[in-house]
């Protein structure tokens, strides 16, 4: 983070050894805690155990101070548009938390099926991983574009989107509010991630609301 | 390219000829001339037209391409079917390399492009983006089990599995690409850089290998 220049940072947990998200969340509260207000921590549990993983999004929240629900449909195997997705959503709506998703992968975080969520909940603010998108022809662009024109709720990350037109065009369409720099480290690496925002034909406000601004909104951040 | 601090580019089209444009060949043709020396040509060609793939690409050479290119996911020819080792082998012929579209796409595989290099072994094959997003290390494996195979960098996001390919398969066969216009030259190349080869190795991935195996066709 120094070496970039970041000063504060969302993290999340990775998906842990033993399957059990409860303690990684723990983990994460604690390494918030050690931060010195540098890092923002963020929930992750699995929508399909139900009202356990309710109960988990509440105690993240009210008990361990995270910020944000984060799904990951690819790791925990559900299609994000399952409606037993919803009352996950509906939990994160009560408690007033945006939802981050690992977006992009084939058959179950597709932009359309991200999109269908978050059409559903409309109040409820999501930020999708990865542009929305991991498709190394550009394949699905054009269906990140139709669901970020579909829901005002829907925000994109930057991480890992090989084409910074498509990043441009989509500031250009729909706003510098609906991007937010990513770098999905420890996957991907932070030196090149911060580079896909820096190098792009960006207008300096537009650079601030996407490496910081618009997270310190999303994540309500300014508190710290 | 300038911005970048590129000298010399390899160019195509987007097309598969002869589809959408019957003339994309003289296209990339009249793009190069317009910058001698800076832009050399490959012929994306479509598989699928029979002999008339095959005579669009003796003309690409005869206009002074250095290769070809296939994208599978576009033209639904699979890597490894007869209408693209046709194809494969007649570039060969003029020690042209094929570049394939190389990434997560059914048809467009390391494990698919690999037979395709298994039943041409002398033939230069490219897996371009070198696996995409979820297929580098199964890129990474097949040019090491078939010495014609040679990974490019393009648009996968990896700076570390650069290093890692080079490592395991050496650098003579790892080679810079941009993908632009889709990708910025810029970035890529910065990608290569943050892979922190040493500086023999990088030269080769940057400039030396692509400069061998343009000089190679006749």
């Amino acid at each position: 983070m120094d070496e970039l220049g970041v000063d504060k940072a969302v993290v999340c947990p990775a998906k842990p050894r033993a399957y059990h998200l409860g303690a990684a969340n723990e983990a994460i509260a604690e390494i918030v805690a050690d931060s010195g207000g540098r890092l923002s921590g963020v929930a992750r549990v699995d929508p399909l155990l139900g009202d356990d993983a309710c109960a988990e999004l509440e105690r993240a929240v009210e008990t361990l101070g995270l910020r944000a629900l984060f799904l990951h449909p690819w790791e925990e195997t559900f299609r994000i548009a399952d409606r037993r997705v919803d009352p996950i959503v509906e939990v994160a709506q009560r408690l007033g938390v945006p939802v981050i998703v690992a977006a992009g992968y084939p058959f179950v975080s597709e932009a359309l099926q991200v999109g269908a969520l978050a059409r559903r909940f409309p109040d409820v603010t999501f930020v999708a991983t990865n542009g929305l998108q991991l498709n190394i022809s550009g394949l699905g662009q054009v269906d990140s574009e139709l669901a970020l024109a579909d829901s005002e709720n829907l925000l994109l990350q930057t991480s890992g989107v090989y084409r910074e037109d498509f990043i441009e065009g989509v500031v250009r369409r729909f706003g510098a509010r609906r991007v937010l720099y990513a770098s999905s480290y420890p996957l991907l690496d932070p030196r090149l991630e911060i580079r896909r925002v820096q190098w792009a034909a960006f207008s300096e406000p537009e650079v601030e609301a996407i490496l910081g601004g618009n997270a310190r909104a999303v994540f309500s951040l300014d508190g710290d | 390219m300038d911005e970048a601090g590129i000298d010399r580019g390899v160019v195509m089209t987007i097309v598969d000829a002869p589809a959408v444009n019957p003339q994309a060949l003289e296209l990339i043709a009249e793009a190069c001339a317009e910058y001698p020396g800076r832009l050399d040509a490959f012929a994306r060609i479509h598989p699928w037209y029979g002999q008339e793939s095959l005579r669009l690409l003796e003309r690409a050479f005869g206009l002074g391409f250095k290769g070809l290119k296939l994208h599978p996911v576009s033209t639904l020819a699979h890597p490894a079917g007869e209408e693209t080792l046709r194809l494969i082998r007649a570039a060969a012929k003029h020690g042209a390399p094929t570049l394939f579209h190389c990434g997560d796409e059914p048809l467009a595989t390391p494990l698919a492009v690999g037979r395709a290099a298994a039943a041409c072994p002398d033939a230069t094959i490219i897996l371009g983006h070198m696996g995409g997003y979820f297929h580098v290390d199964e890129a990474i494996e097949v040019a090491e089990a078939h010495d014609n195979v040679v990974l490019e960098s393009s648009a996968m996001p990896y700076p570390v599995k650069i290093a890692e390919a080079v490592e395991r398969i050496g650098a003579s066969r790892v080679l810079y690409a941009s993908d632009g216009p889709a990708c910025s030259p810029r970035i890529e190349v910065e990608k290569v850089r943050l892979a922190g080869l040493a500086p023999e190795a990088e030269a080769l991935v940057f400039a030396a290998n692509a400069l061998r195996i343009l000089d190679g066709v006749r």
